[in-house]
């Protein structure tokens, strides 16, 4: 068995709390990740990743690969943040796999970020072990994105079904279904 | 075409580049080495260290809004609404650095200070100093983990100070 090389992965991390912002910098940095760029709250996160977008060699980075942020924050906080990548005209990235840190772990919480298109949510307190478990399970079982007259975001069904379990209606070969590769 | 089906669901598939980046295009299992893992924890368990310090300049400023709810009374909204973010921040971390117990009275102070409609009372502001008394006893203890004994009893007294104030309110 290999091991990752995060050495060319850019993380984002929008984190208030100094105090779990450098933990979390550092973990990350300890694992291998090759850049992470830290920013304090949802607002600055949107403002580095307009500059990615209109200026990727002032800021030395290309393309964010994963965006990592907390969901209580002021002024803007994750959820806003989320929207703003999933929905915004500027946003450079539409797809970026979003980890939602959040110790707000009831049910209707963790419903409200998924219909907004969260990828993973790492609740807290987290340790090593959980923020690792969130990159592999965004680099190995990634999921295909959905958009429909409601909905933008990774596809809320992890699981695969059986044909006769199946309780979507419509599938690849349905009218009105398009599919998009890349 | 277009116009006749109008589409419902988009589905968009993408290439894994993630895992190209990160795993290279050789098939097979991929895993993070044990050895990063063991250092990141290891990096984690040394920055807990600084935790008590940390957590002790935040309950410092928990007792100057207590302070402040005793004082000035119309205050009291505000300082509830204060209290109540930073019972949220400290009951996200003081698992992570080794201080359950942390969490758990943050938890439950956080659980009480969320803003209802009517007049805070003193009862309510009595029972703030003894989330927050219970804290302090944790942080100069160094009570780590469960906390055995010592854990037990700061959770009972803490239990008895809930029930009664309730009970009076």
């Amino acid at each position: 068995m290999s091991a990752y090389d995060f050495d060319r992965v850019n993380i984002l991390l929008a984190e208030d709390s100094p105090f779990i912002r450098s933990l979390l910098v550092s973990s990350l940095k300890v694992l291998g990740v090759g850049n992470v760029f830290a920013v304090e709250h949802g607002g600055d996160a949107i403002h580095f990743l307009q500059r990615v977008k209109n200026e990727p060699m002032k800021v030395g980075v290309q393309q964010i690969d994963i965006v990592i942020s907390n969901w209580d924050m002021h002024p803007v906080d994750g959820m806003m943040l989320l929207r703003w990548i999933r929905r915004h005209k500027d946003s450079p990235d539409r797809f970026v796999p979003f980890v939602m840190i959040t110790s707000y772990t009831e049910p209707e919480r963790i419903l409200q970020a998924r219909e907004m298109g969260v990828t993973e949510i790492l609740a807290k307190p987290f340790t090593i072990k959980n923020i690792g478990e969130k990159l592999i399970s965004i680099i190995e079982r990634p999921r295909q994105f959905v958009h429909t007259k409601d909905f933008f975001g990774p596809d809320r069904r992890r699981r695969k079904y059986d044909v006769a379990t199946e309780r979507r209606i419509l599938n690849d070969k349905s009218e009105g279904v398009e599919i998009i590769r890349g | 075409m277009a116009s006749k089906n109008p589409v419902i669901v988009r589905f968009y598939r993408f290439q894994n580049r993630l895992r190209e980046k990160t795993a290279g295009l050789a098939p097979g299992n991929t895993s993070i080495s044990p050895e990063a893992l063991e250092k990141a924890q290891k990096a984690l368990s040394k920055m807990s260290e600084d935790y008590p310090d940390w957590v002790s300049g935040l309950i410092v400023k928990l007792q100057e809004q207590h302070g402040r709810c005793v004082d000035s009374p119309e205050m009291r909204r505000d300082c509830f609404e204060e209290i109540n973010h930073m019972a949220h921040d400290m009951k996200g971390q003081g698992g992570t650095f080794g201080y359950p117990l942390i969490t758990s009275f943050a938890d439950s102070l956080y659980g009480f200070t969320i803003q209802r409609p009517g007049d805070i009372s003193d009862n309510q502001i009595e029972l703030v100093k003894a989330h927050v008394d219970a804290m302090r006893a944790v942080i100069r203890g160094r009570v780590s983990g469960s906390g055995g004994e010592i854990g037990e009893t700061l959770s009972t007294s803490l239990n008895d100070a809930i029930a009664k104030y309730e009970q009076t309110d």
